[in-house]
């Protein structure tokens, strides 16, 4: 009994956080979700499913899922390899030269304030000074509008998103190829398999609940991507999501609606289908995980 | 099968002084089981990742078969190797581990399919190609391990340490087994272990590795019956050799060890050429209890006397006379009473002597004066002491045959109290030393 008491004694602070900050929000966002609700107006209304229908109505939050869809159908391969590819080079060939030096070089930019490196990737994506398109001019290439193009403000935050998330996606590989036993390496180069056969048949299996987390951990982030677009298209003098909604996505919408336009119950509707995309995604990866990440 | 060659083959990391292996030169001849035996550190380990081409050599030369193999990588080698943990690939069925190597150099699904089950059959994995690694005992990796390693028939097969996770009686089992394999396949084999016991009961030859170098070279035989110092005594035989350094004295009749032990006089050359002392070794299995204060027997006090089923292991204390109050450990038979506490009197077989330089701890060479000598006598006597080496199922002189009289000798025996010069007598036999 004593002991149970120290337990729950011991768990109290962390579950009144999440209870206060977490839990109770969350509970009431689902509650508002079903009422028009105002935050200085007492005139709450039951409408039902009536905010979902209208949401489904408005081809602006339509155009946010396409773009959110978009957003992380391109973050979740390139954050795999490029992380992969990175701990790679980390752990067989820069490792030997300095290895905790270029470590902390890719880790860097993630301890990094996201706003801070938005502001950073802004002036480099300056049509008219910026690093990018010195770069691409510098190779022959034409000169992009970047964030001040329908066609290319995206793939800029994607650009800044990547940067900012990559360090940390690989410090988590290096630690999955850190768990890969040095032997099996071994006796497969002495079985005869080449570098591309060793990593395909022996290194990926066996890193895949790795690459699973990282999978889900980009997945969540990339729904929720929130931040860097906001910073980057428009920051508090208004207008982020642009040009023409090009980078507006599910989130920013999300936070548009209820606190730009005052839409509380609009915004919590969409916030419960968010959260409803991300669940079933999860799920989905979770149900593919069991059939092809092998856990030892 | 293929020969290979070491020449001055040496391992260094980085930017250590001490080098890990310290130019080994060595030879190991077409389907030879050749032990690389020594104490955790000793290079052993890495001189066969060098011949896997796991590491690359600093300097010298690695061959197989006279050709140079110093930057052929790993896969280009037809090397088998076993590790000490397996290695299998755990996401794997047995069936897979197998297949992987022949798969990995394109050969054919039929041809696959034929040597996978016939290794499966030769090491009884028949029943176990559907499991995965997880779901198999250690004797059970240990056999798929091997078999994958060999499936690819190589033409050289290395082992690190392949039975140092099995428990004792899987040990003895597998040892067994890789005996078997070995007789049938004649693969050329490299197999690094501090085990001596293994390293005994497998070897063609074993090389006694020490700081990156090689101490030793030789058969079980030699390694145990001719030691080529002190580090090689102390390491082959367990426990391993007794060694206690005294002054020596010519007493006209024989060489006087300390003032129990004793020597007959043709040792004196050699005993004169490095100074007026020397270390002595004596194994413990060479040790037999005696009739009370005879010349050239071992006066000493039991310490501890641990049961061993067949046999009683005593530690002892030497008599001040006999070498300065040192220990001794001594393997006698299991009924000869002996409790702690208790003075012992002990003899050894003059084959049994082993004389070390004090300093350099190299052998003394006694011109085979006492190796040679295959009766018990002079310092000793007694024939109990050969009851116990007849259980290890070598000859009590190693690489001679005993005599009769020697081998019938089972109890205490009447000891000398000093030979004629240029013999030995003991229980009645005379024995020349010339």
């Amino acid at each position: 009994m004593q002991d149970r008491l120290t337990a729950y004694g011991l768990m109290l602070p962390a579950t009144a956080v999440f209870l206060v900050f977490f839990y109770v929000p969350a509970m009431y966002l689902l509650y508002i979700s079903f009422f028009h609700w105002g935050i200085l107006s007492s005139a709450t209304r039951f409408v039902g499913l009536a905010n979902f229908r209208l949401l489904f109505h408005q081809p602006l939050f339509v155009h946010s899922l396409v773009t959110s869809a978009y957003y992380t159908v391109v973050m979740i391969p390139a954050t795999v390899l490029l992380s992969l590819g990175i701990a790679l080079l980390l752990k067989d060939g820069l490792a030997r030269r300095g290895g905790g030096i270029w470590r902390g070089a890719v880790f860097l930019p993630h301890v990094t304030p996201i706003v801070a490196t938005a502001i950073i990737w802004i002036w480099i994506f300056n049509p008219h000074f910026g690093l990018a398109n010195f770069v691409l001019t510098s190779v022959g290439l034409p000169a992009l509008g970047w964030l001040q193009s329908v066609h290319w403000a995206l793939p800029a935050v994607m650009i800044d998103s990547l940067w900012h998330s990559l360090g940390l996606y690989v410090i988590i590989f290096l630690a999955g190829l850190a768990s890969v036993p040095r032997e099996l390496v071994e006796v497969a180069r002495l079985d005869g398999a080449r570098r591309h056969q060793v990593f395909s048949r022996i290194i990926w299996p066996l890193i895949s609940p790795t690459t699973f987390f990282v999978t889900v951990l980009a997945t969540v982030s990339s729904w929720q991507a929130f931040s860097q677009i906001y910073t980057m298209t428009g920051g508090p003098h208004g207008g982020a999501g642009g040009p023409a909604f090009a980078t507006t996505t599910d989130a920013l919408l999300v936070y548009q609606t209820a606190f730009v336009y005052g839409h509380f119950s609009l915004a919590a509707a969409m916030s419960v289908i968010l959260f409803g995309i991300i669940m079933a995604l999860t799920l989905v990866q979770r149900w593919i995980s069991n059939r092809v990440v092998f856990y030892r | 099968m293929a020969e290979i060659q070491m020449r001055g083959l040496t391992k260094r990391y980085g930017n250590e002084t001490v080098p890990a292996v310290d130019g080994v030169d060595l030879t190991i001849s077409e389907g030879e089981l050749v032990v690389l035996l020594g104490p955790s550190g000793c290079g052993k380990t890495t001189t066969l990742r060098m011949v896997a081409g796991l590491e690359q050599p600093t300097a010298g030369e690695l061959c197989f078969d006279d050709q140079v193999v110093n930057d052929v990588p790993p896969d280009r080698r037809n090397v088998g190797m076993v590790f000490q943990n397996y290695a299998l690939y755990p996401h794997m069925t047995v069936r897979r581990n197998l297949a992987f190597g022949l798969q990995a150099r394109r050969t054919s699904k039929e041809e696959v399919a034929r040597r996978v089950d016939a290794i499966a059959e030769l090491l009884g994995l028949e029943n176990l190609l559907g499991r995965r690694p997880k779901e198999l005992s250690g004797g059970q990796r240990q056999r798929v391990a091997l078999g994958r390693a060999l499936v690819r028939e190589p033409s050289v097969f290395l082992m690190d340490e392949p039975l140092s996770n099995l428990d004792a009686n899987l040990r003895e089992q597998t040892r067994l087994e890789l005996a078997r394999l070995h007789s049938e396949l004649r693969i050329t084999t490299v197999y690094v272990t501090h085990d001596q016991g293994e390293a005994l009961t497998l070897a063609d030859r074993i090389v006694v590795m020490k700081d990156g170098r090689i101490v030793q070279v030789g058969t079980p035989d030699d390694l145990y019956w001719r030691p080529s110092d002190t580090f090689v005594a102390g390491f082959i035989g367990s426990p391993g050799m007794n060694l206690w350094t005294v002054p020596w004295t010519d007493d006209g009749e024989g060489v006087s060890l300390g003032r129990a032990l004793w020597l007959p006089r043709d040792v004196l050359p050699a005993l004169e050429a490095i100074g007026p002392t020397v270390t002595v070794g004596v194994r413990p299995e060479h040790l037999a209890c005696s009739a009370e204060g005879r010349r050239g027997e071992v006066a000493c006090r039991a310490e501890l006397v641990e049961r061993l089923g067949s046999h009683v292991q005593v530690h002892a204390r030497l008599d001040e006379g006999g070498g300065d109050g040192q220990r001794l450990v001594a393997r006698l038979d299991a009924t000869t009473g002996v409790v702690a506490g208790r003075d012992l009197i002990l003899s050894a077989p003059l084959s049994g002597v082993h004389l070390f330089h004090p300093v350099t701890g190299r052998r003394v060479d006694t011109g085979d004066h006492l190796a040679a000598v295959d009766a018990p006598a002079g310092l000793v006597g007694v024939g109990a002491s050969h009851s116990s080496l007849s259980g290890m199922g070598r000859s009590a002189t190693g690489l001679r045959p005993r005599s009769a009289t020697a081998r019938s000798s089972r109890v205490t025996v009447p000891v000398p109290t000093g030979p004629p010069a240029g013999a030995v007598r003991s229980g009645g036999t005379r024995v020349d030393l010339t």
